[in-house]
């Protein structure tokens, strides 16, 4: 009886939740982010960002003929459990034609491998930086507005050899970001003629690693390379290395660049420290995201907002030119993204709407880069080389 | 039935089937002999790996590349599961049970620490990709129900098997040890020998879950082997569901799931200013559930049968 009654509960509740087959005058997208989980601080202003990219396409025309664009949210953690179980409710309860998301590197490779690769859906993500998404067998259904950690490792290898610095030590702390920025720059750096006189990860949340720097300071290197968080263990690397007179200069990755570690070690102590990070490749295109956002009460420099501002613009533009044609989405995004084509600057959606129905190309500038996409869906984002100057970090030179 | 209900239907109860033979393992070891596995996540992870290893392509730079048949892979997991079990349970059973969970919570956090360290071995934080799924050539839903046959043919058989070993004296005995070890002593039970079976037959069916999971998602990351999302949910389903009963087990692992995929679907009938905050809805159902269950019906939703009823010869 009791267990009847149970199913007849059941059953209800799956039938009272099952949303009506979607209506005609809407095109529904999943917004996967790890609401959840390990990255669930960032996770809000990410959602932020990518409403606002629905609400400036709704407020300008919609998508086709005035069609309104829906983003469905879910929580796909920062696990495969949490992804899979998120994206199958995206493709096949909420009947989304494409996904903004997942947001961790696992998550993705878990989500595409088993749910929307198969199902022949076009992810987005504006946050996994994994190398490994890269060598996704994904039928072009996988893309990403942000760098693979591939690119600015690499990048920053070619940078220091330019100026001459031969010899590094390496540490990195050990989880995909830090592992991913190491292992691209070590293979970059020996390639050019680079020595690696140390290299070695280190755990993320240990109270002291002074014995782990006089490890790294007895292979003579005099620059200690620290791939890590600026206001976390970086700062607890960078300020014991000072304090012991380990090295005499250090280099970071975008991760270090955080003010908390001018702040707690001040400027004139960090004439040693160099910092590559991405550059937004036009002024204009952050600034118009910035503002609107703004104007929303979001944080425009929150991690990954700008990214997921692209990703959920980009896949409107490719939805408008694809003509919702879900099988065309992956080509429409690199023919909305990548060059030639007159530019589109973010919020820009009515004269993108205009291009699109006269049959011109469009190339979308996005607020935290050109998002040209490769063969693999990748971004290579444009970096720069910084140092501390007063009480913040000032571009040296771009790096190529 | 309209197709995309039918996708995730088949999706949740593939998910359910694999957190099932995790609860079944559970209740094996806690259920039926009182030991207190807290490290269920270890099992899983060393089940998911082997399995990802023996199975998946050659990649630079790491272990592997043997490209062995998938059954292997599940053998190898379950016989790996083992081979870990073992030197715990010699070492930690003759402890008291609190005692054997902080020597297996601490078995668990290393076996992550692995995973997440040591990349020649399992890919380190980026894991282990192109693992074969069976059957995975096929259309999605073709491949979704035959992954679904599959599992539940796994689940099946170790729930029948267990059922079996558990009306057979070696049940009897289990439950005898567990509800009064002196007493099972004296009669001449060898308490030790009969714990140590009953965890490494729990861990082994934990390790063969790791290894199902692992080919589902043809893909692992040591975020999948978070005690969060793995030892603590398997626990919670097992009490919720009941511990020392297999149907209770696996109607934990359905209910505890339902709630966690489905109310989804209802949270996200409110309004959009509070969606973030509605996305946590399900863990507070989740721990309100368990309260409920731990107030009004402590022995489970299932109780144990009591153990006169199972007998069916002898004087009563």
């Amino acid at each position: 009886m009791i267990r009847k009654r149970f199913a007849a509960a059941l059953t209800a509740t799956a039938l009272l939740t099952i949303p009506p087959v979607s209506a005609q005058d809407e095109v529904r997208i999943g917004l996967l982010f790890g609401i959840s989980g390990a990255i669930s601080a960032m996770a809000p202003t990410m959602v932020d960002a990518a409403r606002l990219a629905i609400s400036q396409v709704n407020a300008q025309g919609g998508i086709g003929d005035g069609k309104t664009l829906v983003g469905t949210l879910g929580d796909s953690g920062c696990n495969p459990q949490n992804a899979t179980d998120a994206a199958t409710k995206a493709v096949n309860i909420d009947r989304a034609v494409a996904i903004v998301g997942p947001s961790c590197s696992g998550s993705v490779l878990a989500a595409a491998h088993s749910v929307t690769v198969p199902t022949g859906t076009t992810i987005i993500s504006p946050s996994a930086t994994s190398p490994e998404l890269t060598r996704l067998n994904d039928r072009d259904r996988v893309f990403r507005t942000v760098p693979s950690d591939g690119y600015q490792g690499a990048a920053l290898a070619r940078a220091l050899l330019e100026r001459g610095i031969e010899t590094v030590a390496v540490t990195y702390i050990a989880n995909d970001y830090g592992a991913g920025l190491a292992e691209s720059f070590r293979s970059e750096f020996e390639a050019n003629g680079g020595t690696l006189a140390a290299y070695q990860s280190h755990d993320g949340s240990k109270a002291s690693y002074r014995s782990e720097l006089s490890r790294l300071a007895r292979s003579g290197a005099d620059t200690l390379m620290i791939f890590d968080y600026g206001d976390g263990s970086g700062l607890t690397i960078l300020r014991q290395s000072l304090e012991n007179g380990f090295f005499e200069q250090f280099v970071g990755a975008d991760g270090m660049q955080s003010k908390a570690l001018i702040r707690a070690i001040g400027a004139e102590n960090l004439e040693g420290l160099l910092i590559s990070a991405p550059i937004g490749a036009g002024a204009e295109a952050l600034e118009r995201f910035s503002q609107a956002f703004r104007a929303e009460n979001g944080n425009p420099e929150g991690i990954f907002a700008a990214t997921s501002y692209d990703a959920t613009f980009l896949l409107a533009l490719a939805l408008e030119h694809a003509d919702g044609d879900r099988n065309a989405l992956p080509q429409s995004l690199r023919a909305v993204a990548t060059a030639p084509g007159e530019p589109i600057l973010p919020g820009e959606w009515e004269k993108a709407k205009q291009l699109i129905a006269a049959g011109e190309e469009i190339d979308y500038k996005g607020a935290a880069g050109d998002h040209e996409f490769d063969d693999a869906g990748d971004v290579p984002g444009a970096y720069a080389l910084f140092k501390v100057t007063g009480n913040d970090f000032e571009i040296i030179a771009p790096i190529d | 039935m309209d197709p995309g209900l039918l996708n995730y239907l088949l999706f949740i109860f593939v998910l359910v089937g694999i957190y099932g033979l995790m609860s079944l393992g559970l209740n094996v070891q806690w259920g039926l002999a009182g030991l207190f596995n807290a490290g269920i996540a270890g099992f899983f992870a060393i089940g998911a790996y082997t399995s990802a290893i023996l199975t998946s392509p050659e990649v630079a730079g790491r272990v592997g590349g043997f490209g062995l048949p998938i059954l292997v892979g599940w053998a190898g997991a379950m016989i790996l599961s083992v081979a870990l079990a073992w030197p715990i349970g010699r070492v930690c059973l003759r402890l008291r049970s609190d005692y054997l969970a902080i020597a297996t919570i601490g078995v668990a956090e290393i076996i992550r620490l692995v995973a997440r360290s040591e990349d020649w071995l399992t890919g380190g934080v980026r894991g282990i990709s192109g693992i074969p799924r069976p059957f995975g050539e096929l259309s999605y839903l073709a491949s979704q129900w035959a992954y679904l046959a599959i599992v539940l043919t796994v689940v099946v058989m170790a729930y029948l098997l267990i059922e079996r070993q558990l009306n057979a004296p070696w049940g009897r005995m289990m439950r005898a040890i567990r509800d009064n070890e002196a007493a099972a002593a004296a009669m001449g039970k060898r308490v030790d020998k009969r714990r140590l079976e009953a965890f490494i037959l729990g861990s082994a069916l934990m390790g063969l879950a790791g290894a199902l999971f692992v080919h589902f998602n043809r893909s692992i990351t040591p975020e999948a082997i978070d005690p969060m999302i793995v030892t603590f949910l398997v626990w919670i389903m097992l009490i919720l569901g009941g511990s020392g009963n297999n149907r209770g087990a696996l109607l934990g692992a359905l209910l505890i799931w339902l709630i966690w995929s489905m109310s989804e679907l209802l949270t996200d009938l409110l309004p959009t200013e509070i969606a973030i905050q509605a996305k946590y809805a399900r863990m507070f159902l989740i721990g309100l559930a368990l309260q409920l269950v731990l107030r009004f019906r402590p022995e489970g939703i299932l109780a144990e049968r009591d153990p006169s009823t199972l007998r069916n010869e002898g004087p009563r």
